[in-house]
């Protein structure tokens, strides 16, 4: 397989005194810092990495969650409206005393509980496309966990537009799917959906399926970000809980696509 | 031939229905397997056009646009209807 880059943006940047881990991060972190996990030099590049995870439910709420807990120096999330009784079956971020208050300030607020050492923003409404592509100019990875193709595709486009890593999360029922997308280099969204494929926003689904993709989703994110690992580039992953079967796909890109067919 | 079947994502409990694999003449095409299995889902519930193909891990495209292949024994045909929820 063809070497992909990983993030140019996070690599040009020479660490700066204050992207050092201080003694009490390195506490923190002690048990993903060593052999298999990430070197010191990779918490550090995380540490100065950002990433915008829109929308934090089910799966953007885990996602969120690991990349806070694993120290991400800067969080941005993205959700509208107020929490509901029926998104306590699979989110993380909130609980019952919250419900009928705003999802962002209430998940903001649970995140920056979890890890003081990082810097959590949150945004209380779905970017439309103007505000995603300021947004992806801003970070250097986006998860898409939106319920929506639309928001899913505008996501992508600003990513691309922004050069910048893309991590596609969805599922429906007892299955989910992640698409890991290097601009330029690997086929992007746009490539396997030209035109937003119908879906209900009231999809089924079941909490177990949401955090294990989110927390895959978050995985692939700390790989990108801390420059270790072998990210899923260009892939398709699809894990089926229902039927126990993982499968994945190598992703072409399309010449022709209107998002990236010109890089 | 014999051919192996994964049908998943979106509506993946109508898949639940259809074998694992399929038999097909030697050097079957893809699109003739996707004949052959258009067969097992119910009328109201056809596979998607946009559901993804891939062949052994190969990604040949959609349903209702995709490069042909020659299939070979023991390929994994494999069916993602996209899924977007979150």
């Amino acid at each position: 397989m063809e070497a992909i880059n990983d993030s140019p943006r996070l690599s040009e940047e020479p660490p700066q005194p204050q992207d050092r881990l201080s003694p009490e991060e390195l506490k923190r972190y002690d048990r993903q810092i060593g052999p298999g996990v990430l070197t010191v030099a990779g918490q550090e590049r995380l540490k100065r990495a950002s990433a915008l995870i829109t929308r934090v439910g089910g799966m953007g709420g885990p996602a969120a969650l690991m990349l806070t807990m694993g120290g991400v120096g800067r969080v941005v999330i993205a959700h509208g409206g107020e929490m509901i009784s029926p998104d306590l079956n699979r989110q993380v971020l909130g609980s019952e005393p919250d419900l009928g208050k705003p999802r962002a300030e209430q998940f903001s607020a649970y995140l920056r509980t979890m890890n003081r050492f990082v810097e959590v923003e949150a945004i209380d409404h779905e970017p439309d496309d103007a505000e995603a592509l300021e947004l992806a100019r801003q970070v250097d990875l986006i998860i898409a966990c939106p319920p929506t193709f639309a928001e899913r595709l505008r996501l992508n486009r600003a990513a691309v537009s922004a050069g910048i890593p893309f991590i596609d999360a969805a599922q429906w029922g007892m299955t989910g799917t992640l698409v890991v997308v290097q601009p330029g280099q690997t086929a992007c969204l746009e490539c396997l959906y030209p035109a937003a494929p119908p879906f209900e926003e009231l999809f089924p689904v079941v909490g177990a399926i949401s955090a294990t993709i989110g927390s895959m989703a978050a995985l692939e994110g700390i790989k990108i970000l801390s420059g270790e690992g072998q990210p899923l580039w260009g892939q398709l992953l699809s894990y089926d809980g229902r039927q126990g079967r993982i499968s994945q796909i190598n992703l072409q890109r399309r010449a022709d696509c209107d998002c990236c067919g010109n890089l | 031939m014999k051919i192996q079947i994964v049908v998943t994502g979106r509506g993946y409990d109508a898949a639940e229905t259809l074998p694992n694999e399929l038999t097909l003449a030697d050097d079957a095409s893809l699109e003739q397997a996707l004949l052959a299995l258009e067969e097992y889902f119910p009328d109201d519930r056809p596979l998607p056009p946009t559901c993804l193909l891939a062949v052994s891990g190969r990604h040949l495209g959609t349903v209702s646009q995709f490069q042909s292949i020659t299939l070979r024994e023991g390929d994994e045909l494999t069916l993602i209807a996209p899924v977007a929820g979150g």
